[in-house]
């Protein structure tokens, strides 16, 4: 009778650890694909960056600082690396490009122009691709945070390399969307 | 809390694929006994059963798309449109799903697909016409609701069950007609009672189980779209988008050519004409636009972003640099 119980807490613990396990694997794979959805979209906008610059030049010129302004931001963004630091430069090139488009609303040949209305879009859909990437992965770093902070799952957390996450942050009052992930 | 939801209703549509099923097989076995098929007819009822439920897992999506009209398209037609998907996917972390556009003056859309990975969304051209880009967002993260739920699937297997009950009831009625049933009296003296009051519970099982199946799928699908709902709000993190998408569907009157009551659940609003009596509200498969628009202006009045002036969900359109194409 022993032998059976014993067998028997065994075997559900047994099945706990692997659920438990698949569960933080799960958990780490999301958050990392969850990032990798955000970088195609940053390397999308750091790609179309340099054509939108060149096209404003074409029709103003003379707004040299707000266009090196923008190329600059672009660079910083691209060349940064580690959650923080790409989040934080990414918030100074949406501000450097709200300038240009701000700058733009001044040149009605510019925003008229086929190329710029397309760019429009594009940067547009990229911004918001952006957004609801990094929505979806701070949800999924939530997710993840929480499991490895709490009992069951923070005993198998170590086995199954699931460690803490870095939110993707939003520094500009203005771009930060509802703010829906409570720090 | 959006998981568990997703849980929840994947359990609700294995239930109600069971049950389905069990009324199915019930039926052949209720129409067999009375026609004195025997064993042979109840196997014929459980091999539709299950060709029946196994071809809609494969094809429901094909042929829902062929029934409709559906073409698809990619960014080089239709940029905005498969950019908002786009969005809506990250937003929703699903896959990418197929784009597809139907040639028709009455704005709707729909989502069909036995899985995330088989997923097509399709939306008219009256749809594209009519709406802005916030409320275009609203409409398919509806639609990806639908999908990251997992009701695409289980709304075209319930509808195929449901046809195939009517079909098999509808046949069970024509052979009676033609004195089917009047083997069964051969054995009148020796059955006596218990035997008629079989063939009478026979006879009503045949004639209420399409009408059953059809108000539990009705029902069902009617649960489906306020949760789809919510879902897309937790997408967008907007309500106003969604909300103001649905009263320009409200507003409109054109109904959607090429559809049926079969296909009707499919879609983001009922594209049926529809006659508001209690009865025929039983067997709708969405609740009234009103009550979807009450519920999500509600949402918007308790959103902790509802005092600032900008739709949270198109960070662009918060200042007039970017303005919403």
């Amino acid at each position: 009778m022993g032998v059976v119980i014993t067998i028997a807490v065994v075997a559900v613990l047994g099945l706990l650890a692997v659920w438990a396990y698949n569960k933080l694997v799960r958990l780490r794979n999301r958050v990392d694909e969850a990032y990798a959805q955000i970088d195609v979209q940053l390397k999308r906008r750091y790609d179309l960056v340099p054509n939108l610059v060149e096209t404003v030049k074409g029709y103003a010129a003379h707004e040299r600082q707000t266009l090196e302004a923008v190329t600059s931001a672009r660079n910083a963004a691209a060349g940064a690396s580690g959650v923080a630091q790409v989040a934080e430069a990414n918030n100074q090139l949406t501000g450097a490009l709200r300038g240009l488009f701000a700058v733009a609303e001044a040149y009605p040949q510019l925003r008229a122009s086929e190329n710029f209305l397309q760019l429009q879009e594009q940067l547009t859909t990229t911004e918001n691709q952006i957004g609801f990437a990094r929505q979806f992965y701070n949800d999924s770093v939530r997710a993840l945070n929480t499991a490895v902070e709490t009992f069951p799952l923070m005993l198998l957390a170590g086995l199954a390399k699931a460690t803490r996450r870095e939110y993707f942050e939003v520094a500009d009052e203005a771009v930060r969307e509802v703010p829906r992930v409570q720090f | 809390m959006f998981h568990d939801v997703q849980t929840a209703n994947r359990w609700r549509s294995v239930l109600l694929l069971g049950f389905s099923f069990a009324l199915l097989v019930g039926v052949g076995a209720a129409i067999s006994y009375s026609f004195d098929a025997g064993f042979a007819g109840l196997l014929i009822a459980v091999v539709v059963a299950v060709t029946s439920t196994w071809s809609a897992y494969w094809n429901s999506d094909k042929v829902a798309l062929r029934i409709t009209g559906a073409r698809q398209v990619d960014e080089t037609t239709h940029p905005q449109l498969v950019n908002v998907v786009q969005e809506m996917r990250l937003a929703s972390g699903l896959p990418m799903p197929k784009v597809a556009v139907i040639e028709d003056p009455a704005p709707n859309a729909f989502a069909t697909g036995r899985d995330p990975d088989h997923a097509t969304v399709a939306v008219t051209t009256g749809l594209l016409e009519r709406m802005n880009r916030e409320q275009l967002q609203g409409v398919l993260a509806h639609e990806l609701a639908h999908v990251g739920n997992r009701d695409t699937l289980v709304a075209t297997l319930a509808v195929t069950i449901a046809g195939t009950l009517t079909i098999l009831c509808d046949l069970a009625w024509r052979m009676s007609a033609f004195g089917g049933s009047t083997s069964r009296r051969r054995s009148n003296d020796s059955g006596g009672q218990l035997q008629a009051i079989l063939l009478v519970v026979a006879v009503v099982a045949i004639v209420l189980a399409p009408v059953a199946a059809q108000l539990l799928h009705a029902a069902v699908s009617r649960r489906r779209e306020q949760l789809a709902d919510a879902t897309a709000v937790a997408y967008t993190r907007n309500p106003a988008g969604l909300r103001s998408a649905l009263e320009v569907l409200q507003q409109d009157s054109t109904v959607v050519r090429h559809t049926s009551r079969a296909t009707a659940h499919l879609w983001i609003e009922s594209p049926l004409d529809r006659d508001r009596s209690m009865w025929n509200r039983l067997f709708d498969s969405h609740p009234p636009l009103a009550e979807r628009i009450a519920v999500l202006q509600a949402m918007e009045r308790t959103a902790p972003g509802a005092q600032t002036a900008a739709p949270p969900s198109v960070p662009p359109s918060a200042s007039s640099a970017w303005p919403v194409v």
